[in-house]
């Protein structure tokens, strides 16, 4: 039972939230948008195109992104981003940070292998930020796991230690942290806009520009994990925060980790209606506040230790 | 009773003229009114407190919890003393810069207005006994000066103001600190919910936190530091002594610097029957003889005319830290004393100087003794004075200063004083010097007028009285 | 280590916190609007945790105290310094010394120091759950320190003076019970005109010399 409704929120929850998201935009700056169904068409779309593959690219290109596919196909499964415990195994966090980092090294291979231009440009932002962005990400998933003294997700995530239940400022300013992470790591709105078409300025969509047909349909699928995953791990922190108010019926905390996620949606939306994009160079003032909401938990969690 | 209300009225007649100066503003006469409610300030402070000083009584309580003992009574005689001289000059001083067309007669009745109400925050913290109200009336005296600096409106007068007016608020912010953690330091068991009051604090001063009382006079000698001029706090100090009008610039030196000077003593006294009091009063000795030596150094490089009194200021503000120090405070005040009296007449001479050459560099002003022979006279006198040469009152003060720091056993800081006053008496000769003598022979009609220098001889004049007056049994009196 | 401890958490704590936290977050940014925003919404969480600590103590002058924090500091000088920023056209702040992220997370590490300083001072029995306000006094001082110190224009100065100031009533309100009324409202007094003055100061600078970065007025020197 377990195993099925986690197999089931899994396939339509990421999906959905990237769906949701675009229509809610819509909705908010006075659009009617397309249906929150749309990613799935689009993606059975692309599976029934045809593919084009630059001549001038080796192997590497269609090995990258299947990599990135498959690293974030295995950490959907393994993460606990719902309430519940994950269907196949228990993840570390640093094999959580590295499965990431190796999804992305394999991401820029593959676009450089084409010899795009754009796709260069892509690869070299996608590194600086991601460069950037790694310490907050990490800080921030440090600081509960020193307060519960485990480094796997699957005991972090588990509302049941005592103490996760006295220390909201730890899970909230960890939550906050990694909120703020997924909207660099997943190139959103102050860092970049997901709308533009220029691919001068682009992050993520000039890193996919040469991929088409079935390699978009995977590079899409695993950018619609890594969003779900993200905004799920901090759905979770936010509700540990709160945890000592909770329900411990685990049927009531799934519907609210999901009812997070959405809300979270909600928020990005009207964050990507209200803010315009930052100027590259800017971008480091951006990411320091989420490295600072990390630095607190940690402070935190260290202080609840001692 | 009539002490109580003629101390009070003497309050308020600051207040009134400085209503009536603002009324008034393009007449006149607001240098009249302002210097004739100085005057009037000091007349009913002398008449009510010459005799509290010979009476056998300590204390003058009066309402709202202000409190009046003999030290204060000197010193609120003193700063009204200044205050008046500085704006009587300062109506002779302005004849001038409206006949050169600096300035007009709106500006200077702010200025008389800042002035009075200036004045008044500085009598305030006299009679403060409340450590709270001593702070607020001292940060009243910044914010009310910073118009007294801004004055001439000039690029430079705005930076000095600026500087002034942030150095200070922060620096008087660490004193608010300061406060607190005495505050904090009474509710240990001295004082069931804590007191502010200094006079109750001393009675119970054996069971003040020692921790947090000695936190809050440090807090409160960096805060009170910033406000003296202590090195290496004292970066505002000669910028606004230089921009402010020559009559400003007295006040500023003889009466503001002695009320943050009189803060220090103030919460330095509470440490003494505490177990950190001996520390508290080395560190306040310490800082004296830094800012001494420091002061006396910075003596020697200097350009301006201006800026060499306010150096020379902050090198008597290190006396003054030492005699604190020492826990002395006849010492202190007679330093106090002797300082500002030299140092109104020197600012005075100083602007009337300014006014003749139109320049307050050192290496323009040439040949002074030919061209104004009892200016030369006076800043040469005023010079001697202030670098505490004989036959000035500076002189007993120092004497009495280095000979106590031989009787505490304190070697070191009697020889490094010494040292300092004559780096300073040297380094003072000779910018002095170079001003007196040289510059190319012409005549000009332009002279300083007599009644421009009156208040500086007599002032002079005083200091040399002060040199044969002052006798030691006088310290008795004080104590 | 109290402060953190599981069992003292309330929501005073937190909002106490939240005070040094949105005056570290000031630090993080050149904007001087946003500055801004962070040092009014640092007043409001003064101004709620004075309201708080008048509910346990049972003190009416906290009441007194809250309302004028929030109605001369959250809304009056807020509004004074959004207006004289609208008015001179200052915009950003570039910094000075340090970039303003790193300067960001200096002030975390001054935090975790103010905390060390705080636990080296006694604390009244009473007050003991409100020791982390010692922290966060400590921190909000070191903080408007470190902001004046990494600023150029004189209206950041401004406000790391206030932030400052912000500080110590936070200690003075949760290490001594609060000063007595009377000399709270002085306080007040001096630092509004204070800043009305500094206000002044600034249109001043900025006619005289057509900037307002402080560090290029160095035309009086020794």
């Amino acid at each position: 039972m377990n195993i099925a409704v986690y197999t089931l929120s899994a396939l339509l929850v990421p999906f959905l939230l990237i769906g949701f998201v675009q229509k809610a935009k819509a909705q908010l700056q006075n659009r009617v948008g397309a249906s929150v169904l749309q990613p799935f068409f689009n993606i059975f779309k692309l599976f029934g195109k045809n593919q084009i593959i630059s001549e001038d690219s080796s192997g590497l290109f269609r090995a990258g992104i299947l990599v990135n596919f498959c690293c974030f196909a295995y950490l959907i499964w393994s993460v606990p981003w719902l309430s519940f415990s994950p269907a196949i195994s228990s993840v570390d966090i640093f094999l959580f940070v590295y499965l990431l980092a190796t999804a992305r090294f394999f991401s820029i291979l593959s676009a450089l292998d084409t010899g795009s231009p754009f796709g260069a440009f892509a690869g070299s932002r996608e590194a600086t930020l991601s460069f950037l962005v790694e310490p907050a990400m990490i800080l921030s998933l440090v600081a509960p796991s020193i307060l519960t003294g485990s480094s796997s997700l699957e005991r972090i995530f588990s509302f049941t230690h005592q103490v996760s239940s006295q220390n909201p400022i730890v899970w909230i300013f960890a939550g906050i942290s990694l909120f703020l992470v997924a909207l660099t790591d997943l190139s959103r709105m102050p860092v970049d806009d997901p709308t533009t078409h220029l691919e001068l300025t682009m992050v993520h969509e000039a890193m996919t520009i040469e991929a088409s047909g079935r390699n978009l349909a995977l590079s899409e699928i695993g950018y619609a994990f890594k969003l779900a995953m993200f905004f799920g791990l901090s759905v979770q922190c936010l509700l540990h925060g709160i945890a000592f108010c909770l329900p411990s019926d685990q049927w009531i905390l799934l519907a609210m980790s999901i009812a997070g996620i959405f809300s979270l949606g909600l928020l990005l939306a009207l964050l990507e209606t209200v803010l315009v994009k930052l100027k590259w160079t800017k971008c480091p003032d951006f990411i320091a506040y989420s490295l600072t909401m990390g630095l607190f938990a940690c402070i935190a969690a260290l202080g609840v230790r001692a | 009773m009539t002490q109580e209300v003629l101390i009070l009225s003497s309050f308020l007649i600051p207040l009134l003229g400085a209503i009536v100066c603002v009324f008034f503003q393009s007449s006149r006469y607001s240098g009249k009114i302002a210097a004739g409610s100085c005057l009037l300030t000091f007349v009913f402070l002398s008449i009510s407190l010459f005799p509290f000083l010979s009476d056998f009584k300590n204390v003058i309580l009066l309402p709202l919890g202000l409190r009046c003992e003999k030290l204060q009574a000197l010193f609120l005689l003193l700063t009204s003393l200044v205050v008046t001289l500085a704006l009587m000059q300062s109506d002779i001083y302005f004849e001038k810069e409206l006949k050169q067309e600096n300035t007009n007669q709106k500006h200077i009745a702010w200025f008389y207005f800042f002035s009075l109400l200036f004045l008044l925050s500085m009598m305030f913290v006299f009679v403060c006994d409340n450590l709270g109200a001593l702070w607020i009336s001292i940060e009243a005296t910044s914010l009310l000066s910073a118009g007294l600096v801004y004055f001439s409106r000039s690029k430079h007068a705005v930076e000095a103001t600026w500087k002034y007016l942030i150095i200070c608020s922060v620096g008087i912010a660490f004193a608010l600190l300061g406060t607190i953690f005495i505050f904090s330091s009474s509710q240990y068991g001295a004082i069931e919910g804590g007191s502010l009051y200094a006079s109750q604090l001393k009675a119970v001063s054996e069971n003040l936190q020692p921790l947090l009382l000695k936190l809050g006079f440090i807090f409160c000698l960096v805060g009170y530091g910033t406000k003296a001029g202590v090195f290496p706090l004292h970066s505002w100090l000669p910028d606004a002594h230089s921009e402010a009008p020559a009559p400003a610039s007295a006040m500023l030196s003889a009466s503001l610097l002695n009320c943050a000077l009189y803060a220090i003593y103030r919460i330095l006294d509470l440490t003494t029957n505490s177990a950190c009091g001996k520390s508290c009063h080395e560190v306040c000795l310490w800082a004296g003889v830094i800012t001494v030596i420091a002061a006396a150094l910075f003596l020697v490089k200097q350009h301006g005319l201006k800026r060499l009194w306010a150096y020379s200021s902050i090198e008597n503000v290190g006396l003054m830290m030492v005699a604190i120090g020492f826990g002395s405070a006849p010492i202190f005040f007679l330093q106090a004393l002797n300082h500002s009296i030299v140092k109104v007449s020197l600012f005075c001479t100083a602007g009337n100087i300014i006014q003749l050459f139109g320049t307050k560099e050192i290496s323009h002003i040439n040949g002074l003794l030919r061209r104004s022979p009892l200016d030369a006279v006076l800043l040469l006198a005023g010079a001697m004075a202030v670098t505490g040469t004989p036959p000035f009152g500076t002189f007993i003060s120092e004497w009495m200063l280095l000979s106590l720091s031989f009787e505490r056993r304190y070697i070191l800081v009697a020889v490094l004083i010494f040292i300092a006053l004559t780096i300073a008496f040297v380094a003072v000769s000779y910018h002095v010097g170079r001003t007196l003598v040289g510059g190319k022979i012409e005549l000009l009609s332009d002279t300083v007028s007599i009644k421009n220098s009156v208040i500086p001889s007599l002032l002079i004049l005083a200091s040399v009285a002060l040199c044969f007056l002052i006798r030691p049994d006088i310290l008795g009196v004080l104590k | 280590m109290i402060s953190f401890s599981p069992f003292m958490f309330s929501f005073l704590q937190a909002i106490i916190l939240a005070s040094a936290i949105m005056a570290i977050l000031m630090v993080g940014t050149g904007q001087i609007r946003s500055n801004i925003m962070f040092y009014s919404l640092q007043t409001l969480c003064l101004a709620l945790s004075a309201c708080f600590c008048a509910a346990i103590e049972h003190e009416l002058k906290h009441y007194i105290v809250a309302l004028a924090i929030f109605f001369v500091k959250t809304i009056g000088l807020s509004t004074f310094l959004f207006w004289i920023t609208k008015r001179i056209g200052a915009a950003k702040d570039l910094g000075l010394y340090l970039p303003l992220p790193i300067a960001m997370h200096l002030s975390v590490v001054l935090l975790v120091f103010a905390q060390i300083l705080s636990n080296q001072l006694p604390h009244l029995n009473h007050l003991q759950p409100l020791a982390i306000g010692g922290t966060a006094g400590i921190s909000l001082i070191l903080t408007g320190i470190l902001f004046m110190l990494t600023r150029r224009l004189a209206i950041s100065q401004v406000l790391g003076f206030l932030t400052m100031e912000n500080g110590i009533f936070l200690f003075a309100l949760t290490q001594s019970s609060g000063m007595p009324l009377f000399i709270e409202m002085g306080i007040f007094l001096d630092v509004f005109v204070a800043v009305m003055i500094s206000g002044l100061i600034i249109f001043k600078i900025k006619h005289s010399f057509e900037h307002i970065d402080v560090t290029l007025l160095t035309s009086l020197r020794d």
